[in-house]
């Protein structure tokens, strides 16, 4: 048996350079001759800059450009408003006087050094003609709101009818607040120009979409961008697309004549680097007495930036689900004076899980129905909203197998019963589901023979933002090539090597290892041809390598969805159970254990996999404990403006987490059989948090997060 | 950051003599070094005080202890004698930030504390603390986790200090240096003050006054104490609110009682009136209430806070049943 | 002749001093495995994996090779930094924090900047061996301080223990916040070895050495380390690995096929 191959449990092959402080981020490339980019944000959330006072900060020793709007290089510009938004879209900057939300790019200083850079561009003045009804409270725009597209919305059946026919009714509207994706490395890049080419070494998820972006903004060849991202210090969406700060170093590098480097400061990372939008969702779910779904309808209404358009799916989850004949699902945006918008983890599944999750649950109680089988009745093998089957589906041994694992028998149905001193105890549970997308992808593997042992080195332009990419890409290719990992090199992260559609999404691993293994699998293939050796002979790389009389060779690989993957919906599923312990009197609750299964195609090392099972639920969690970013009402900034306002879990937050992954190879989704799970982990977390806290205390919190203030503040339903 | 120049003081006579108008202290730095970044803080000249000598922990004739102001928190907390006299200084003093933060905070450092408010981190904001006559962002804005007593209309900002709310508790005398040569003690209740017209001064020290030490009355709550921190997760956080009960338990009644409450005020807000009405009564839930009543009675929530009102209430109570059921 | 290609003839000619010997050991490259992995790296990668590997300011004795600051600085202060055992003289505008001292002035870029405000714990060392931000840290008040970073931890070629455990109990994702984490990680060790205590102290008058920590007491104690991918729980294992030998490994299991078929039934 190969031990390092596809389904081992080995330890990260990247792992020695990260434990070591040896792995290399964007920021941390030895770059010669270096400078330092510090951005000004706006101070109004709309208006028009009238005048700029640069004279102070161009005092200050060490000072070597101060950009904005009037000095900025022309760039490409969107040609008109509220263009969508996606991964390789381009990122203009200081391109006019106008602001659009507060914290917008609007300047940048250039200087020797980071304290000089950071201190001048304090001193920058700028006055604005600000706009005094900037749009920046939801609650008083909701007539702005508009359809985004024909796609925003879907429908089968009749909801009316089927609200109609219900025994039991739920007609209930959930919440969940800005967010931030906040990644621990902060964005950041070291940008330089030579004989018209651009190199970046950059933080980002998708290494051939930022090249897009950046040759379209400079309208520069893409072969004469060069973008590297070895390293990503966690994404979670926020680092999918170019945002402007790359821009910005690019144009500032070519400016100075210098490489430039710039890191986004953390209160920058609320204003500069995306986040995920308020959705109100209203949730209308219609059941016959016997637990038959009739209806359900989910209407979200969320915004995006004044100029720019992003729309996260939310209902999403309501039209595949679950089986129920009668489905309406709304999407309505409402530009507003805050940034644009951009995917968070699972975005749509994580947000919208929570409001069809608790009204699931909500339901369940009201037919008093156990929540498992409420759902288990509703079951579907079919994705009635394609009218396809699901390459494969297994939630309800998801849910089954957990609630065993769990102890969900010792569940007790009535709210506020269980008590044990001061703590109400709830139990709580909730189904997920998350597409598993796969792209196309291509990949290199040069072989090396020396003396008797072959080693192997893959390249792709893929990118590990600590989703086990070094690690599963070896593993595949230790796999099909038969050596083990300590024989093989994984070179990621460089726009120079095989295109592939990089991390997001949940299409990593399908996407990165059918590739790698295209690659390896060509190598052998072409390696027995040239000899006249039968494919299905059994010949090692070594011996292959040999009778060719070589020792070197370079094969190429690509891999593609195929039809029957085109026929089928394919996701992966999940459940999620949480215990959770609710103080009585003061409004605080902790998490005393989590159960999570998933089922995800085939696991390619299940313990980077469980890692990406405990990270989800951890940010899972936090959506439900303290994460939020709140809107100032007559400024329209954010408040929340550091890590000390808003909250990610800390260590003592989370607790003991048991992940079962049901044995699954997809073979519909690919050959190698991969679903994604890094966001199915995410996916209906904070569900099964607030379902448990009804099931301790009887209250209801349809408005995430659950913090103290507001636990404290809520009357029970029962 | 703004430029500055960084004296190391090799004792406390050259730091005084190092003072400006516009210098400022650097102990642990984990306030400070912060706020400059923020541009808060603007000093021009840095004293680095961390060659002074105020770091001991020594016991005084009535078996109270002085605490150096240079010494960490950390070092404070986790003093045995501190532990075994004071343990609810030591509970509130852990239940802050961070190890490192611990570390490198410094008692003198922590009494020096600035708010948290929002408002007066982010310089594109108004705020009269960080900038006199700019105006309170807060008090018509995002004030949820404001102040509900002693206010002012120029400031709603609160304290964050979690040692200063033991301290208030347990009562404490800090002794200060001033530039001139002499030194003076302040009664804890008068160290910090209430915003009124001049939210810019959280302390009535005067300029390049030193904190060389905290001293501490006799022992008598190390048998019945605990501090409730509430807050949004459950580790580094800013308490929403806290509070801390000692009590001094005998033949089962309270005689003496020490309480305070966290984040309610501009300074840590001691429940004079709830220790008096506790005192010669029995530790029951119904007394537990009726002193949180008592506290709360004059809260003035703001548009957003109202739930500290509920929230403190519970507080008290729990940290007074949870100080007497503490077993000795 | 590029940074590589000169450690590529180093290597060849065997031409290394003890640090180089070291850190190679380090890296698990040892005998052969070094010239093929050097032989592996192709020209388009250098940058890349190479210069993860290869930059000069991974060696001790390189620091003193690093540019002398050519910038005229506004109240220049002079500190001898004294970084896992070396000791580098350096020339600095006052307001530069021993983070940006040690990423952008002496290369060791192990300590990671996350939020530059003391909120995070990212940038954890040790200074005289308490573990301390040093991001509110000025460099100017270093002098004479021992401190200690992600790269001062691995000794004569081997991994420290801790950081062995990481690997192991895979106690990270990203790796960004992780020296931060082991720092801390380490620190605490010596921490419960002196009885300190935490807010989750059952009882504070109790004073012990030798603490044997509780689950509870790891995680509080390790809160001021944020882990954004969510690690925590792997964290906890690999402490507890080389706290008390507790040598649990991450709770994953497969479901049974016994079990796939009785929940699969209608």
């Amino acid at each position: 048996m190969n031990k390092s191959g596809v389904g081992q449990a080995i330890d990260r092959v990247e792992g020695h350079l990260k434990v070591t402080g040896k792995a290399k981020y964007a920021s941390e490339f030895p770059v010669e001759n270096k400078v330092y980019a510090q951005g000004i944000n706006s101070t109004v959330a709309k208006g028009t800059i009238t005048s700029i006072d640069t004279s102070e900060a161009e005092k200050i020793e060490g000072v070597l450009e101060i950009i904005t709007y009037k000095n900025a290089e022309k760039l490409k510009n969107f040609e008109e408003d509220m263009v969508a938004i996606a991964t390789d879209t381009i990122a203009p900057v200081l391109q006019s006087n106008k602001v659009h939300y507060y914290g917008e790019y609007v300047g940048l200083v250039v200087a020797e050094t980071f304290e000089q850079a950071q201190h001048a561009a304090r001193l920058v003045k700028f006055e604005y003609s600000e706009d005094r009804d900037p749009a920046i409270h939801f609650d008083k725009l909701r007539s702005k709101a508009y359809k985004p597209n024909e796609k925003s919305d879907y429908s089968r059946g009749d909801i009316e009818k089927g609200l109609a026919e219900a025994d039991e009714v739920i007609d209930e509207t959930y919440n969940t607040p800005i967010e931030h994706h906040h990644p621990m490395e902060l964005h950041a890049v070291i940008a330089s120009w030579d004989n018209g080419k651009v190199t970046a070494y950059a933080s980002q998820q998708m290494v051939d979409d930022a090249t897009i972006a950046i040759s379209e903004t400079f309208q520069i060849p893409k072969k004469d961008v060069r973008v590297v991202s070895a390293f990503v210090g966690g994404g979670f969406g926020s680092k999918l697309n170019v945002e402007r700060h790359v821009t910005l170093a690019v144009m500032a590098a070519k400016m100075v004549g210098r490489p430039v480097q710039m890191t986004v400061t953390r209160t920058q990372m609320f204003t500069n680097t995306g986040l995920r939008q308020h959705n109100e969702q209203h949730m209308r779910i219609g059941a016959k007495k016997d637990g038959t779904l009739t209806a359900l309808g989910h209407d979200t209404l969320s915004h995006t930036s004044a100029n720019l358009e992003f729309q996260e799916a939310c209902g999403m989850v309501s039209k595949m689900l679950y089986n129920v004949p009668n489905n309406k699902v709304t999407h309505r945006l409402i530009p507003m004076n805050i940034q644009t918008p951009f995917a968070m983890r699972a975005p749509g599944e994580a947000t919208g899980s929570y409001a069809l999750e608790c009204a699931m649950d909500e339901m369940a109680y009201k037919l008093k129905m156990d929540p498992i089988e409420f759902r288990i009745k509703n079951d579907t093998q079919t994705d009635l909203s394609k009218d396809q089957p699901f390459s494969s589906r297994l939630l309800v041994e998801c849910l089954r197998i957990g609630a065993k694992k769990f102890g969900w028998e010792n569940r007790k149905m009535e709210p506020g019963t269980n008590q044990d001193g001061n703590w109400l105890i709830g139990y709580g549970v909730s189904a997920a589901s998350r597409n598993a997308p796969y792209q196309e992808t291509h990949s290199k593997v040069i072989l090396d023979m020396e003396g008797d042992e072959v080693s192997a080195t893959i390249q792709m332009d893929a990118t590990d933002i600590g989703t086990g990419s070094y690690t599963i890409i070896a593993q595949t290719a230790s796999e099909y090539l038969g050596i083990p990992v300590e024989q093989i090199t994984v070179e990621l992260g460089d726009s120079d090597f095989p295109v592939t559609p990089g991390s997001g999404g949940s299409w990593g691993a399908a996407s990165y290892c059918n590739g790698a293994r295209a690659a390896c699998e060509n190598a052998v293939s072409e390696l027995k041809k040239k000899q006249n050796i039968s494919e299905d002979d059994e010949v090692s790389i070594a011996e292959l390598l040999k009778r060719n009389d070589l020792s070197k060779y370079v094969a190429e690989g690509s891999a593609e969805p195929s039809e029957e993957f085109e026929n089928h919906s394919v996701f992966s599923f999940g459940a999620n159970f949480s215990e959770v312990w609710v103080d009585k009197d003061t409004g605080m609750w902790k998490i005393k254990r989590m159960v999570n299964v998933g089922s995800a195609g085939k696991i390619l090392n299940p313990k980077t996999a469980y890692g990406q099972i405990i990270g989800g639920l951890t940010m899972g969690a936090g959506m439900a404990i303290a994460e939020q970013t709140k809107v100032e009402p007559n400024f329209g900034n954010f408040i929340t403006r550091s890590f000390a306002d808003y909250h990610v879990p800390v260590n003592l937050d989370l607790a003991n987490i048991d992940v079962i992954f049901l044995p699954e190879e997809d073979k519909i989704a690919n050959k190698m059989g991969i679903k994604g799970i890094g966001e199915l982990g995410i996916t209906s977390v904070a569900a099964s948090i607030g379902n448990a806290i009804f099931n301790a205390t009887g209250k209801r919190m349809r408005d995430l997060p659950i913090t103290p203030e507001k636990l404290i503040m809520a009357k029970a339903e029962v | 950051m703004r430029p500055f120049t960084y004296t190391n003081a090799a004792g406390q006579s050259e730091a005084l003599e190092a003072v400006t108008q516009s210098s400022h202290y650097l102990g642990g730095g984990t306030n400070l070094i912060d706020l400059m970044k923020e541009d808060v803080e603007r000093p021009d000249k840095l004293i680095d005080i961390n060659n002074l000598k105020h770091k001991e922990i020594t016991t005084n004739e009535n078996g109270g202890l002085t605490l150096g102001a240079m010494l960490s928190n950390s070092e404070t907390a986790n003093h045995t004698e501190v532990r075994s006299k004071y343990p609810l200084l030591s509970m509130a003093m852990l239940s802050a930030a961070t190890a490192q933060i611990r570390n490198m905070a410094t008692n003198g450092g922590n009494l020096l504390q600035r708010t948290r408010c929002p408002y007066f981190f982010e310089t594109s904001m108004p705020c009269n603390k960080r900038e006199p006559g700019s105006g309170c962002g807060a008090k018509n804005g995002m004030n949820g986790v404001h102040a509900i007593f002693g206010y002012s209309d120029s400031c709603v900002a609160t304290n964050p200090s979690d040692m200063c709310v033991a301290l208030a508790a347990i009562g404490a005398q800090v002794e200060v240096q001033s530039t001139d040569g002499t030194s003076r003690m302040i009664d804890f209740t008068d160290f910090h003050r209430l915003p009124g017209e001049e939210p810019e001064k959280d302390t009535n020290l005067n300029p390049g006054e030193l904190i060389t030490a905290i001293h501490l009355p006799e022992p008598i709550f190390e048998d019945h104490y605990y501090y409730l921190k509430i807050r949004e997760r459950s580790s580094y956080a800013f308490a929403l609110v806290s509070a801390a009960a000692g009590l001094q338990i005998k033949n089962g009644m309270i005689t003496k009682a020490g309480l305070a409450l966290g984040g309610v005020a501009h300074k840590p807000w001691k429940l004079t009136k709830s220790e008096e009405f506790l005192a010669g009564k029995k530790p029951t839930n119904t007394n537990f209430e009726q002193a949180a009543e008592l506290a709360m009675r004059d809260a003035k929530p703001l548009e957003h806070n109202e739930y500290k009102v509920e929230m403190g209430k519970k507080a008290i109570v729990r940290a007074l049943t949870q100080a007497t059921e503490r077993k000795a | 002749m590029n940074e590589l290609e000169k450690w590529k003839e180093k290597i060849e000619s065997g031409n290394l001093s003890e640090d180089e010997e070291m850190i190679l050991e380090e890296m698990g490259l040892s005998g052969s495995s070094r010239r093929k992995f050097l032989k592996q790296i192709s020209a388009a990668s250098l940058s890349v994996w190479a210069s993860s590997y290869f930059t000069s300011d991974l060696f001790a004795q390189t620091m003193e090779d690093l540019p002398v600051n050519p910038n005229i600085l506004q109240n220049e202060i002079t500190v001898n930094l004294r970084v896992n055992n070396m000791v580098k003289p350096l020339t600095l505008d006052s307001r530069v924090t021993l983070l940006d001292a040690l990423r952008e002035k002496i290369a060791l870029t192990g300590t990671k900047k996350g939020c530059d405000h003391g909120q995070c714990g990212a940038c954890t060392v040790m200074i005289d061996g308490k573990r301390k931000l040093s991001c509110l840290t000025l460099a100017a008040t270093c002098e004479d301080k021992e401190i200690t970073t992600v790269e001062g931890l691995a000794s004569e070629g081997k991994l420290h223990p801790m950081q062995q455990a990481f690997l192991k109990h895979d106690g990270f994702q990203c790796g960004y916040c992780t020296p931060g984490q082991i720092c801390s990680s380490v620190a605490l060790l010596e921490e419960a070895k002196n009885g300190e205590a935490s807010y989750v102290t059952e009882d504070l008058r109790k004073t012990e050495k030798n603490l044997k920590l509780s689950e509870e007491e790891i995680r509080e104690r390790m809160s001021g380390n944020i882990c954004r991918c969510g690690a925590y729980n792997n964290i906890v294992q690999a402490f507890k690995e080389v706290h008390s030998g507790d040598d649990e490994m991450p709770t994953w299991e497969f479901a049974t096929e016994e079990e796939m078929k009785e929940a699969g039934k209608a």
